[in-house]
């Protein structure tokens, strides 16, 4: 009786097992004899073809793009001027040839269906350029000399200045201060030009600034307060005026002999003599260099005791 | 032996016959699941609005372990968000849920397509709600009107966030409606219907709830779409912060997590621990170094997070992560962990040591959805409306409440002026971990340069701009019969 129940339950299974298989089967080779393109859809998810662009950091000339479009896998982008890109994400270098503010860059996206789909939009080139920023160390002179020494001077001396409580009345940040401020002063004994001494005196500060190149011109403002003691407070005056020299020099230098021997990239005289504490500010324009490393450096030649304070740079607008 | 080669034949019989049958080729789309309509009196429309709230509340992973979307609501959403951010990573790099950090999300990733079916589950319900609200008592139909209308604006608010241009359903449909359930709508109409839909939030609901829509949430909620719509209302945004009362920020940060529906608390949805029903499973997720969770930690802090911690934030440091062995003694943790949601019982005091209770996998801490410090800072970002900087000082009012909870000095930290870059790093010490970062980069302008950076710094070469929107899922769009179009991939 086990014996035939067993065999029951094999038979019983074989048949629903051959009857699954005929029905599997008969679902696959129900198509068995339609052609190829039978029963193939028409393709309905058709390319679109879109795009935005970012300008490099460094460059505002190479824009790179970010592909937008869908439904597709080949790309045609056209940059103008014979220029083209079958990349997906390309960027562009519009530099030779190209000296308009804007141009058209079009965009086929197409699929493997041979379905395409075209965008042109016009790309603006804007130099949205920001110099860097300068902070000058000590600018104010309330921490003394320090910040602006050279490391050395060959035959001279690396104290910078004497530090003086006869600076401006004005504040770093442009606020009144209601009385004297500290400052930098120099005197006969420590001027160059015709005193030229071993004892004469260099304030010598490295920057770096935004560099200028053939694309674009770079400029900053040195700006400081300065006084001159009058006649009336002291007498004497050195062969071609009392006055104090700021210097803009091409380079960052480690020896102050090679720094004063140097070719400046700006200089400017300041010799209006209005007395002690009577500050004039002085806003001196320069070009950057292609390094953008420069210096400041300053010098007096004066037989009167002359006074620096409060020095910035900054971009010229 | 052969019985089972047999039965073997006999279910891949089976399924090959299925192939033919009605469910398998025309399956449902989950922007139009129809129901029987079961509305008949008030009781059956205010126990629908909780049936809404279960949407979002999403099924544990512990409860029902398929690995099939399954209406998870927001319990994998911080895959979505802080994954996508610079913020947080997957442990592990095998599987789905390993695709987020690395923006590498296909249109077939689980995951992903789990939250887009969760949120038109969210959307759904709420219009079920809608179109049978007539039988509700007549004191009560604007009420559950714009609760009901609160919850789609919420579902919409992330769709479009995440996804872009998304099919704009706002009645029950049939799913041969394929024009209306798959067409996809412009960003800007999605915002117009989400700004109509919570300004009906705004005039028809009250404070009662926190658990649930209220005035104040649909204040808060509208005030972050002004913020992120694509032309920003940020003075509409102002007046709605401001307008928010009743609310303060918690004296210890700690308790905002838990101390449940404090003062702070806007908007959370709930859970029960030990509740199979009503638990969560993402706190358990969260754990790495004693790893309680299904995955070998998700949402691991990266290390650039932590700097921002180390530098600005303060107390909250302490009680957003913690690293634990050999990480605890680093400067900065590589692999540190979200502390914000521990399960009951954990104690973590030993770094070598920590637990995390009985049921972890059972969590039921909340999911805070809106809370006052986000309106705080909100506020001053609709003031500072799209600019680097403002001297406004009911702006840097705002945001020194946040970082004076946080243990800064109200005059000595307080800045004259309130930059856009602090303001961002604020929010994200602040609202770590909450699923806020993604959409602050996006909202800031500053999501595509902040993310490359931080892609290429980590090596995810599959980052570029496009990965900014998630795909459409590849299920909806293969139901769409080609209605339903792909972002750009």
């Amino acid at each position: 009786m086990i014996y035939q129940l067993n065999t029951f339950k094999k038979t019983l299974s074989a048949v629903l097992g051959f009857a699954a298989l005929t029905l599997s089967v008969s679902c696959e080779e129900a198509f068995e004899f339609d052609l190829p393109e039978t029963g193939s859809i028409e393709d309905k998810s058709l390319p679109t073809a879109n795009f935005s662009y970012i300008p490099d950091a460094e460059n505002f000339k190479i824009l790179n793009f970010t592909n937008l479009s869908t439904e597709s896998t080949m790309y045609e982008w056209d940059f103008g001027g014979g220029n083209t890109s079958t990349d997906k994400d390309p960027s562009f270098n519009f530099v030779d040839g190209y000296d308009k503010a804007s141009y058209d860059v079009t965009l086929k996206s197409m699929d493997a269906n041979g379905a395409e789909a075209i965008s042109t939009i016009s790309v603006l080139l804007e130099d949205k350029f920001v110099p860097l920023p300068v902070t000058i160390l000590n600018g104010d002179f309330n921490g003394g000399s320090a910040d602006w020494k050279f490391a050395e001077f060959t035959g001279g001396n690396v104290n910078p200045f004497n530090s003086s409580s006869d600076g401006s009345f004005t504040n770093y940040d442009g606020t009144d201060n209601g009385a004297k401020t500290k400052g930098a002063k120099w005197t006969k004994s420590t001027s160059a030009g015709v005193y030229l001494s071993s004892n004469t005196r260099y304030a010598y500060q490295p920057i770096v600034v935004s560099e200028s190149n053939p694309d674009r011109i770079v400029k900053y403002i040195l700006e400081y307060e300065y006084a001159i003691k009058t006649p009336a407070e002291a007498a004497g005056v050195a062969a071609g005026g009392n006055r104090i020299i700021s210097n803009i020099l091409d380079g960052h230098f480690t020896d102050g002999a090679d720094a004063v021997a140097s070719e400046y990239l700006s200089t400017f005289v300041a010799d209006e003599v209005k007395g002690k504490t009577t500050h004039t500010t002085v806003k001196q324009e320069f070009t950057t260099n292609s390094t953008g490393l420069v210096s400041i450096m300053f010098s007096a030649v004066t037989d009167v005791d002359v006074y620096v304070d409060n020095v910035k740079v900054y971009a010229a607008e | 032996m052969n019985y089972i080669k047999y039965l073997t034949l006999v279910v891949a019989g089976a399924l090959f016959v299925s192939c033919d049958s009605e469910e398998f080729l025309n399956p449902l789309p989950d922007s139009a699941i129809v129901v029987d309509n079961f509305f008949k009196s008030d009781e059956d429309v205010s126990s629908g609005i909780v049936g809404v709230y279960d949407a979002i509340q999403g099924v544990n992973e512990n409860t029902e372990s398929s690995s099939a979307r399954f209406n998870r609501g927001i319990q994998l959403e911080y895959l979505l968000t802080e994954h996508r951010s610079d913020n947080t990573r997957s442990k592990t790099l095998e599987g789905t849920r390993a695709d987020f950090h690395r923006y590498r999300v296909d249109p077939d990733n689980l995951q992903s397509e789990d939250y887009y079916q969760s949120m038109y589950e969210i959307i759904f319900r709420a219009n079920s709600i809608l179109n049978n609200v007539s039988v509700a008592d007549s004191e009560n139909i604007a009420k559950y009107t714009a609760e009901a209308k609160f919850l789609r604006a919420y579902a919409y608010f992330n769709l479009v966030r995440l996804y872009g241009e998304v099919p704009l359903v706002t009645k029950v449909v049939v799913p041969d409606e394929k024009d209306l359930l798959f067409t996809r709508v412009a960003v800007a109409d999605i915002y117009v219907q989400i700004e109509e839909d919570l300004l009906e939030g705004v005039e028809n609901l009250d404070n009662t709830h926190k658990s649930r829509a209220s005035k104040a949430a649909a204040k808060a909620l509208l005030a972050k779409a002004y913020l992120t719509q694509p032309t920003p209302n940020y003075v509409g945004a102002k007046e709605l912060c401001e307008s928010i009362s009743g609310f303060a920020l918690e004296a210890d940060f700690r308790d905002v997590f838990y101390n449940e529906l404090n003062d702070e608390i806007i908007f959370a949805v709930q859970y029960i621990a030990g509740n199979p029903d009503e638990s969560q499973g993402f706190s358990a997720e969260f754990t790495s170094y004693s790893r309680q969770g299904r995955q070998d930690g998700l949402n691991i802090v990266n290390p650039n997070l932590a700097e921002d911690f180390i530098a600005a934030g303060g107390n909250r440091t302490a009680a957003s992560y913690a690293a634990f062995g050999d990480d605890a003694a680093l400067p900065v943790p590589e692999d540190a962990e979200v502390i914000k949601f521990l399960p009951e019982g954990s104690d973590i005091s030993d770094s070598n040591l920590p637990t995390y209770g009985g049921g972890p996998a059972n969590a039921g801490n909340d999911w805070v959805i809106l809370r006052y410090s986000d309106v705080l800072l909100m506020h001053a970002e609709a003031i500072l409306a799209g600019g680097e900087n403002t001297n406004d000082p009911s702006a840097i009012d705002s945001y020194m409440k946040v970082r004076e909870r946080a243990g800064f000095d109200a005059v000595a930290d307080r800045p004259t002026v309130l930059s856009k870059d602090a303001l961002l790093l604020e929010r994200r010490v602040e609202l770590a971990f909450e699923n806020h970062r993604f959409f602050d980069l996006l909202r800031f302008g500053v999501a595509d340069a902040v993310l490359g950076a931080h892609a290429s710094a980590k090596g995810y070469t599959s980052y570029n701009a496009r990965r900014l929107l998630l795909p459409i899922p590849a299920r909806e769009i293969n139901l769409s019969d080609g209605v339903l179009t792909q972002n750009p991939q």
